[in-house]
């Protein structure tokens, strides 16, 4: 454990120290994932489906907001959408501008959090947003996390519906609005998937607040475990046609991530919790201090080796000498010896 | 002279303007009235938008139809029909807007009268050293 605790003080040293570099670079790498993959599903347009106009876009958004990744992933889905059909960019603005209009209000902060709920939702492991969100945000954290499954699923309709629209006449507008309408309302899972999240939220928001402990451990497991009889009612309700291993194994992932989370986050050392209990003029008060596992990082130690100084020599680099590097030079030519770690 | 209590409330202080202080500081400087009026006034706004982007949908759902119709229906009962959901929408959302915006009003007091303990506190050093 000590181990791993120092590695921990390490990682946050590192960040720490380079987070001007760090971060934009992360940035990088989310934004370019995003945006490919918003290529890689739909890429009707081909001007957009290029890895330079991906690169550049991601490279953007490196120095951007993070809702600036967020828009420049919608103007991507659009235009791909537009060229498939006039009607269905139509749709999915109409349907980008509600979420912004409702998710704006409530979560602007949060759209790192649709972006990742929609690309978990792709590589079939969403179940790790609302524990996380739960344990590390707010209730309104389920506000994103919903916004990001109408997203996938309004993408995944139009994925599915893109060979009978390109079948479709041109002049039957009403009938390709209908058709996308149609495919998102009458989708059961996405329904299911925003009350499941939503609920898992608020529970092991609920539930890692609570005086108790292991707390978060317990918060996590619970939500785990709700979120999956929620999705397995719904699919038994609705027939969403899930897969239960599949989200089996999606909520064990989702605790393992929770559990990196909690190491991060809120380590703590139950055995030595303390219970004291005090007064003052108005109040009793009766508290529950547990403490945090801390160590402090090994450092390394910096050693000054100062060795005697022969006439006409001096320190040079490279050359291992037992502690200094010592090459000659001339007499007449002063240099100071250079410090060896 | 340099002290070093000070400095290191200083640095706290400026961190936390830094982060969440920006924000809890900005919501600080409106009475509690005045700020929840404002972001519930915003938030119907959003929300009137919003039912208005849906209904245009709903139309666009079965355009034909509907201007088939048009002469048939009765408008009236049809516009309160919708007037009643708008008013539903807007109120349901209003209210929403009212409970989240109290409590993090609150929250951004509680968390103000921590950094303006901490502003006196560093008064007070100023006023020792001189």
């Amino acid at each position: 454990m000590t181990t791993l605790l120092e590695f921990r003080e390490k990682v946050k040293l590192f960040f720490s120290r380079n987070e001007t570099f760090i971060l934009p670079i992360i940035r990088f790498l989310l934004a370019f994932w995003v945006f490919a993959t918003v290529n890689g599903r739909l890429g009707y347009m081909g001007k957009v489906d290029n890895v330079a106009i991906v690169l550049i876009a991601a490279l953007a958004c490196s120095f951007l907001p993070n809702g600036c990744m967020l828009l420049i992933a919608a103007v991507f889905s659009l235009l791909h959408m537009y060229a498939m059909s006039m009607e269905v960019a139509l749709v999915g603005l109409c349907v980008y501008l509600v979420l912004f209009l409702v998710f704006y209000r409530f979560s602007s902060k949060d759209s790192l959090v649709v972006m990742l709920t929609a690309l978990l939702c792709v590589i079939k492991l969403p179940y790790i947003m609302p524990i996380a969100m739960g344990l590390v945000g707010t209730p309104i954290s389920a506000v994103a996390i919903g916004c990001g499954v109408i997203i996938y699923q309004l993408l995944q309709t139009v994925v599915s519906c893109a060979p009978t629209i390109a079948t479709m006449d041109e002049a039957d507008a009403s009938g390709k609005i209908r058709l996308i309408i149609d495919g998102l309302l009458d989708n059961k899972e996405m329904l299911v998937m925003i009350t499941a999240f939503a609920i898992t939220v608020i529970v092991v928001y609920l539930l890692r607040r609570m005086a108790i402990d292991y707390c978060w451990s317990i918060a996590m497991v619970s939500g785990a475990m709700i979120n999956l009889v929620i999705l397995l009612i719904g699919d038994l309700l609705y027939d969403t046609k899930m897969s239960v291993l599949s989200a089996i194994l999606g909520s064990l992932v989702a605790i393992l991530v929770a559990k990196v989370i909690e190491f991060f986050r809120f380590c703590v050392d139950y055995s030595r919790t303390e219970k004291v209990q005090f007064e003052d003029d108005e109040y009793y008060y009766y508290v529950k201090a547990v403490p945090k596992m801390m160590v402090t990082a090994s450092t390394k130690t910096v050693k000054k080796i100062n060795p005697q100084r022969r006439a006409g020599t001096t320190a040079q680099r490279g050359v291992n000498t037992g502690s200094v590097a010592v090459r000659t030079t001339p007499a007449n030519k002063k240099e100071d010896y250079e410090e060896l770690f | 002279m340099l002290n070093e209590d000070r400095i290191i409330l200083m640095t706290k202080m400026a961190s936390y303007e830094e982060k969440e202080g920006k924000k809890y500081v900005a919501i600080g400087s409106y009475f509690r009235s005045d700020y929840i009026t404002i972001q519930v006034l915003k938030s119907v706004l959003s929300a009137a938008l919003a039912f208005i982007i849906v209904f245009a949908l709903f139309i666009l759902y079965d355009f034909e139809g509907f201007m088939q119709d048009i002469y048939k229906i009765d408008l009236i009962g049809f516009a309160l029909n919708v007037l009643t959901w708008f008013g539903v929408t807007v109120v349901g959302y209003g209210v929403l807007a009212y409970i989240v915006y109290s409590y993090r009003y609150a929250k951004a007091k509680k968390s103000l009268k921590c950094y303006y303990h901490n502003l006196k506190k560093l008064n007070s050093l100023y006023n020792q050293q001189q």
